[in-house]
């Protein structure tokens, strides 16, 4: 399969008269891109704005971050979500680079949402503070979950996937300033040689029993799914989209799997130091049988393949432990050499034990944070969202009142939090520049 | 200047060898032995010198502890630091003692250093900063200034590294910190790879602990006549949440009667856990906290008595500290109200 990737580099966003890229600059034209918005009747209220690496602005409660992108073909950029059902990881599709499409809830958080700051010392915390984005700020008629600690956030996320792709569509006709070729020809069909086989196993967030809070393949929930091969290239372009559950340091965004690094770093390897044989998609489920069947199938898909090394993704923390630590040492008992990339819940004194989990066979792990972490900020100039939802609506992250810290949102504006909201802040899909050590 | 107070003992105090150490703590305004290159080192005045036998210390502990701290409070300091040690036992127990007394007595930061096989390591290093020292005494210049070192970033308030790169033994504390030469994850873990598949020596990020297991309790001879409790970290607590529990990293913990119930009502009891899906424990609570299925076996004379109270946290991103912490303080009530055996919950 070949995918190409060609890239727009924005380099500023403004609003006018058309949607449109030209040397570098994003036009926006705002009344329609809210007409694509409130396409869906329970978006009550939405505004757009931009927002970029340097402004004194708190974003809060981020809910979910888009590339924005279009495919030529016509197809919807997340075939069986955004659009009928189509294959990925195959053809050309257009990307614009270096922004996003951040959706944030004008009034309501929930557990999984974030808070991005997109300057100071907070800006360090995520990746999404680096990027130029277009900050989509709504509300929705959903009144069966506006008090609920757990949101589905469908039509605030399915109005963010619309904008992107009405957004990404501004350069369809155009000449992208460079192109990204990902090609993997099929698994029985590559030269032989003594480089060894490596997969890469993804275990999205799949805890939810309820439909509509996992991460979707195809469309499909990853709750009700078994472990499976797919071709990296199906990730990369939109196969995949990120759900609404993880603690939000945790969360792969659809953006990140969109940009998903450690694929790309596989690739640039492939043919060099290893043979990038693929992606076995497994899941994080919650029962003690449903784990250990993945980890067995996990195990035997490797073996089937002749896999010599794999890496481990964990999209999550605490129950999921279990699932990541599972899989590691089945594929290690399995003769898999493999490498576990997490983060860690030692606690805001950093003194509890790292994993829910542990095994001796899990001897190799790369590690990208601490989700306790305590984190304290001054205010910013401006809020995007509402502030108050960091402490009130029970992100995962935040609190109303504590006996030691006092309430995590302060009268002045400024805050304190554990690292768990800040969103998508411990990059495990490769992006991590943090780790963490003993002291 | 800051201040600080350098501990030693008979030997390095110049009192006298093993027939000396019973020597009984004295402080001495001034420098004595390793105290006069510690003060040229460091960024504070090193302004008094305790000196105490190895054998007083270890063997009239309280005594040697009073006799300390009744000299401390009068004075006022900024910093504590003992030895160093080296391979000394009974010196470097009585370095890593009296430091817990001082830091506990007076919230200074404390530090001494040791050599790896000094027992005083094991028992201490996860209560203070330990150095990693030398053998001997021919060590003792090198294992200062590495002392001398940190505690003068602790005086002036710089940024403290971690364990391996400032030279003291992890005291199993974990945090995040940004890497220096800024290497991204995923060139990290494409690095242990390749070493890993070429059979190269590779350093995991997460060395994994050797495993604290809890020895599973005996069990109890005569179930009819036994006193049973239940606790559960699921989260199930009376609608108004009355202890405000919170519902992911929980800090609090409560216990509800139910000596008048034979069951838990949904409406009246529900759960706040935010790392499940609530649908079932809402609708009936029981499926979390079974009080019909308890009241069932207690009836039928297969447990002698349920417990008047359950006892509920939640679970989700808590951690084991928290946890431990939280279930020390459920012990106290299972013990003063005589409970035999406690089932626990999760979710």
């Amino acid at each position: 399969m070949n995918l190409k990737i060609g890239n727009f580099f924005v380099k500023d966003i403004v609003f006018g008269e058309e949607t449109r890229f030209e040397n570098g600059l994003l036009t926006i034209n705002k009344e329609e891109a809210l007409a694509v918005v409130k396409e869906d009747e329970h978006i009550t209220k939405a505004d757009i704005v931009i927002v970029m690496p340097g402004d004194s602005v708190r974003l809060v409660p981020v809910k979910e971050a888009i590339e924005p992108r279009v495919r030529l073909d016509g197809r919807a950029l997340f075939p069986g979500v955004t659009g009928e059902l189509a294959r990925c990881g195959q053809g050309t599709t257009h990307a614009l680079k270096g922004c996003s499409v951040l959706v944030v809830g004008q009034h309501w958080g929930s557990f999984q949402d974030g808070l991005i700051d997109m300057a100071g010392e907070g800006a360090k915390y995520t990746y999404y503070s680096q990027l130029k984005n277009i900050v989509l700020v709504a509300d929705t008629d959903e009144l069966f979950e506006q008090r609920e600690q757990q949101k589905k956030n469908r039509a605030l996320r399915w109005a963010g996937m619309r904008l992107a792709e009405y957004i990404g569509k501004s350069v369809k006709e155009l000449e992208p300033e460079e192109v990204e070729e990902f090609s993997l020809p099929g698994v029985l069909e590559r030269e032989k040689s003594d480089l060894p086989n490596v997969a890469l196993v993804l275990q999205p967030q799949s805890q939810m029993e309820e439909l509509g809070y996992n991460d979707l393949i195809y469309g499909w929930d990853t709750n009700r799914m078994l472990p499976t091969f797919m071709h990296p290239n199906e990730v990369l372009d939109g196969a995949i989209i990120s759900g609404s559950f993880m603690p939000c340091s945790s969360k792969w965004a659809t953006y990140d799997f969109q940009n998903y690094p450690m694929i790309k770093r596989l690739y640039q390897e492939h043919n060099k130091t290893l043979n990038f044989v693929g992606i076995i998609m497994s899941n994080l489920n919650v029962a003690l049988e449903q784990k250990e069947r993945a980890a067995q199938m996990v195990a035997s898909m490797a073996n089937t393949l002749g896999i010599d090394g794999a890496i481990v993704a964990e999209e999550g923390y605490g129950n999921p432990d279990a699932d990541f630590i599972a899989c590691i040492v089945a594929l290690e008992d399995a003769g898999v050499k493999t490498i576990g990339l997490t983060n860690e819940c030692t606690g805001r004194d950093g003194a509890s034990q790292p994993l829910v989990t542990l095994d001796e066979k899990a001897d190799a792990i790369v590690s990208c944070g601490n989700v306790s972490q305590l984190i304290e900020l001054p205010p910013m100039d401006r809020v995007i969202g509402e502030l108050e939802a960091l402490g009130r609506d029970g992100l995962s992250g935040g609190w109303d009142d504590d006996e030691l810290l006092g309430p995590s949102v302060r009268e002045d504006g400024s805050i304190i939090m554990e690292n768990n909201a800040m969103f998508c802040g411990d990059q495990v899909v490769g992006w991590s520049p943090k780790t963490v050590k003993e002291f | 200047m800051k201040k600080a107070i350098h501990y030693i003992n008979q030997f390095f105090g110049q009192i006298g060898g093993e027939d000396k150490a019973d020597f009984k703590p004295e402080i001495r305004k001034g420098l004595v032995g390793p105290a006069l290159f510690l003060n040229t080192v460091l960024d504070a005045e090193v302004t008094h010198t305790i000196i105490c036998g190895d054998n007083f210390m270890t063997s009239n502990k309280d005594e040697a502890i009073e006799i300390i701290m009744s000299e401390l409070e009068k004075l006022d300091f900024d910093i504590f630091i003992a030895g160093p040690a080296f391979q000394a036992g009974r010196y470097g127990v009585a370095c890593g003692t009296i430091c817990q007394a001082v830091q506990e007595r007076f919230n200074v930061p404390v530090l001494t250093s040791m050599h790896e096989e000094n027992p005083g390591v094991d028992m201490y290093k996860k209560e203070m900063i330990i150095f990693q020292g030398g053998r001997s005494a021919a060590a003792m210049r090198n294992d200062l200034k590495i002392v001398a070192n940190y505690a003068n970033k602790l005086l002036n308030n710089e940024e403290l590294l971690d364990a391996e790169t400032e030279g003291y033994f992890s005291r199993g504390i974990r945090h995040q910190v940004w890497r220096e030469d800024g290497v991204v994850a995923a060139d990290r873990v494409i690095d242990m790879l390749l070493k890993k598949l070429a059979g190269e020596e590779f350093n995991t990020e997460l060395p994994i602990p050797s495993m604290e297991a809890v020895p599973i309790a005996p069990p109890i001879k005569d179930l009819s006549k036994a006193n049973i409790a239940f606790a559960t970290s699921g989260g199930i607590v009376p609608v108004e949440n009355p202890d405000r529990i919170q519902s992911a990293s929980a800090t609090r913990w409560g216990r509800y009667d139910i000596s008048d119930m034979d069951r838990l009502e949904a409406g009246v009891f529900k759960t706040i856990h935010a790392g499940y899906d609530p649908a079932a424990a809402d609708a009936d609570p029981n499926v979390c906290v079974p009080l019909d299925a308890l009241r069932a076996y207690e009836k039928e004379g297969k447990i002698g008595k349920l417990h008047n109270y359950f006892y509920s946290t939640v679970g989700t991103g808590t951690t084991q500290g928290e946890a431990a912490r939280m279930a020390k303080e459920m012990i106290e009530y299972f013990v003063k109200e005589n409970v035999d055996g406690v089932i626990l919950s999760s979710t």
